[in-house]
């Protein structure tokens, strides 16, 4: 029933973007969390995760999620979710984490409200 | 009898100068005098019988496996009196007639029985000798000894039952662990009728979601149903800790959000960073209202989807608490809260998103039931009662079938109706 998951990272001026794609549940989420400490964060900069292939996101998933805000927050970086699909926007809706992660329409914008920020 | 096969082969090593004329003329001098000895010696047990079973040949090799003499056996004795008694019936129900058809049949397995009654595990193959007439004369069979073969499937299927076992020992456990994170009956709370379910996904991982309904100060009650992240042993540690944090905090002090925010308290100081572990939970404290009948009940929500209100007067709604957050990875989670009157006739369900999660297609479709179908679900049951509830949901999780793959709790309460407003 599983779908694969697949992740993508690439660096940017302000840090580092992670594409995921697929299914982020209880099989697919070791995945993503065995990819943080790879990432180049510097303090001062952010993560983006970008979430534009997500089909289903499950309790696993959110985890995740806050493992990557975690990872973050230990690098004195920002996060910053980019294109959450609607499906995985009313689950952060119901446990209260749209108002934990500034999120953006596409990881540019998320990339541009960085720029503006740190001037 | 002399085993003529080792002799020319282990001298023709030293003697290497011999030309290829000589050995040409030892290796034919080798074939025509094996003949013989290739029967008797042979690797591998030989029969001859009449068409009766009448044992008519044998070689020497399947009299040294058997320990009997050549005398005992032809002319004596049947094909079939070398078998143990469950072989002589699939003999003469099996072997034997599909012989008779076939005028063949190959690597049946039997039991043969030593003279001196041990039994020697075998492979048969026979074949039926025909005349130049075509018909029948003779039955000639081999027999390989099968003892290696019994001894390494003995093994697989000790190993298997092993494994079986251990596999049911862990089911065992998980499913007794699912049961201490449970109570064992809700608690009888007076005017109020109580009714919850556990569905469990997988017997081999254990669920993280809970309830509770338990007796405060003074006549008031506590209840909570949450959802612990994730599976197996480490959500159980985690839904184990919430569970009984939740109950000491609410002795405490039973505000409904400070007992919701001392659980993130502590669950945030024993997990965090790369294997953070958060929970969503509702928790709820019932007062009786004297006045107008019923309770008072107060709801904090932690990122919990919303209980589902289903009144007296057949109308259903959800009771929404939005902007709670998730328990245990927030420093300063917001907790938010709704206060509402349960008047007679009124029935509440909290529910953990294994049920609105579910797959309504047992295909591996897209769909999953949803908050919406819950909604009507709920507004075709109202007026209801707690296990009027959970029964219809019992049959609904029946009806996903393997659908459902995440464990599932519900928890109702109902407040029933007096006698004299039944009569109105």
């Amino acid at each position: 029933m599983t779908k694969h998951l697949t992740l993508r990272t690439r660096t940017t001026a302000a840090g580092a973007v992670m594409e995921l794609a697929g299914d982020l549940d209880h099989h697919t989420a070791p995945e993503v969390r065995d990819a943080l400490p790879g990432l180049s964060l510097r303090p001062g900069g952010q993560l983006v995760l970008d979430l534009a292939g997500i089909t289903f996101c499950d309790s696993s998933g959110i985890t995740v999620l806050i493992a990557a805000r975690n990872h973050a927050m230990a690098a004195d970086a920002a996060m910053a979710l980019a294109a959450v699909p609607e499906r995985v926007a009313r689950i952060f809706r119901i446990v209260g984490l749209d108002q934990v992660f500034p999120t953006y329409p596409t990881a540019q914008d998320a990339e541009g409200a960085w720029h503006i920020a740190s001037g | 009898m002399m085993c003529a096969t080792g002799d020319p082969a282990d001298s023709k090593g030293p003697a290497g100068d011999q030309g290829p004329a000589d050995e040409d003329a030892r290796f034919s001098e080798l074939l025509e005098d094996s003949a013989e000895d290739l029967y008797e010696r042979a690797p591998c047990g030989y029969l001859s019988t009449l068409l009766d079973g009448r044992i008519a040949k044998v070689n020497a090799t399947l009299l040294d496996w058997l320990g009997y003499e050549r005398g005992d056996l032809v002319g004596r004795r049947h094909f079939s009196d070398l078998l143990t008694v469950g072989g002589r019936l699939y003999h003469e129900t099996h072997f034997a007639p599909l012989l008779r058809m076939q005028g063949e049949i190959s690597g049946i397995a039997l039991e043969l029985k030593a003279a001196d009654g041990s039994r020697l595990p075998v492979m048969v193959t026979s074949t039926v000798k025909t005349g130049s007439d075509g018909q029948p004369l003779l039955i000639r069979t081999t027999l390989f000894d099968a003892r290696d073969r019994r001894a390494y499937e003995r093994e697989l299927l000790r190993a298997r039952k092993e494994a079986d076992l251990e596999r049911d020992r862990l089911k065992l456990l998980n499913t007794t662990l699912q049961k201490t994170l449970l109570p064992p009956v809700p608690a009888n709370v007076p005017g109020l009728d109580v009714a919850a379910h556990y569905h469990i996904a997988s017997v081999d991982e254990v669920g993280g979601d809970f309830y509770d309904l338990f007796p405060l100060a003074a006549g008031t009650w506590g209840l909570f149903l949450g959802d612990v992240c994730g599976k197996g042993a480490a959500a159980a540690a985690v839904t184990s800790l919430a569970r009984y944090t939740l109950r000491a905090a609410a002795v405490y002090n039973p505000d409904p959000a400070a007992v919701l925010n001392n659980l993130n308290t502590v669950l945030n100081h024993e997990y965090n960073g790369n294997d953070p572990r958060f929970c969503t939970v509702v928790f709820g404290l019932l007062t009786p209202d004297p006045q107008r009948g019923g309770f008072r009940i107060t709801l904090a929500s932690g990122g919990h989807p919303p209980a589902l209100l289903m009144r007296a007067d057949g109308t259903a709604d959800y009771l929404p608490t939005p902007g709670g957050q998730l328990i245990g990875v927030l420093p300063d989670a917001h907790i938010a809260t709704t206060t509402v009157h349960l008047a007679p006739g009124d029935t509440l369900l909290l529910h953990t998103d294994g049920l609105t999660e579910a797959h309504t297609t047992s295909a591996g479709g897209e769909d999953r039931y949803g908050d919406d179908a819950l909604l009507d679900f709920g507004r075709g049951l109202a007026p209801t009662t707690a296990s009027g509830t959970i029964g219809a949901v019992r049959d609904l999780l029946d009806s996903f079938g393997t659908g459902v793959d995440d464990d599932t709790a519900v928890l109702a309460i109902h407040v029933p109706r007096t006698t004299c407003e039944e009569r109105q």
